[in-house]
């Protein structure tokens, strides 16, 4: 999404990714708090099967939006000074891109597991 | 834009009722969770590699210090989760009177509260 999201797109993404977020919490917490010992041999089955990494993969892309989205909204209410603002933004950008590539690459590393 | 908008950054002289320190509550917690990002993913990643980096990973949760971080990062969680959870009923209309909307500023409090209660006895 770029940085001139209008606002009520900006307002929809975060809903939406909020509910779709807020499912997937739900489940993960379900899952954790049903299962007496979680194993590595478990975990990685779990975390493996394909709805599951897709899920996660999903779930990390919602994330992604929304913490653009919210982070954005604080930035712009709280740094009135245009540099500091758009230097903040630049980092928080970095900040996701960086994370993005991580979670790509751990789902990639446990696709070469299965 | 009108650049003589009117400032007030008097903070002692502004009221804060509760829905307005829930707020307060549900951007830091936000600004929090995504903080600790690199963590979470650094953890999946860890338990994720092989038996080793699992036992890893949950050895390290049991850490006095994480234990700590998570306690906090618990009710970080738990707190956006709930209010985000009010903002969809104030979206729909719904609560949006301003005693309901402040009894729900107080639920949601409370119910973060009590979440990270629980979890501190659950995990002392």
């Amino acid at each position: 999404m770029s940085y001139q999201a209008k606002g009520l797109q900006a307002w929809l993404f975060q809903r939406l990714t909020a509910v779709f977020m807020a499912l997937y919490i739900l489940y993960f917490l379900v899952v954790i708090l049903t299962t007496n010992h979680m194993t590595y041999q478990l975990w990685v089955e779990w975390f493996s099967h394909p709805v599951m990494n897709t899920a996660t993969g999903l779930f990390f892309i919602h994330l992604v939006v929304h913490a653009w989205v919210g982070m954005r909204d604080i930035v712009l209410d709280y740094i009135p000074n245009d540099t500091l603002r758009l230097t903040t933004l630049a980092c928080i950008s970095f900040f996701l891109i960086i994370s993005c590539l991580g979670m790509l690459r751990i789902l990639f590393s446990l696709s070469l597991k299965i | 834009m009108d650049k003589a908008r009117p400032k007030n950054l008097d903070l002692l002289s502004i009221k804060f009722p509760m829905a307005a320190i829930m707020s307060v509550g549900h951007r830091a917690a936000g600004i929090l969770l995504f903080l600790l990002l690199p963590y979470f993913l650094y953890l999946l990643q860890l338990s994720l590699t092989n038996e080793t980096g699992f036992a890893l990973a949950k050895a390290e949760l049991q850490g006095p210090w994480v234990k700590l971080t998570g306690l906090v990062l618990i009710w970080a969680l738990a707190h956006h989760f709930i209010a985000g959870i009010r903002y969809f009923f104030l979206d729909l209309d719904i609560g949006i009177e301003k005693h309901m909307a402040q009894k729900s500023a107080i639920m949601v409090m409370v119910s973060g509260f009590l979440i990270f209660v629980i979890s501190f006895l659950l995990l002392l």
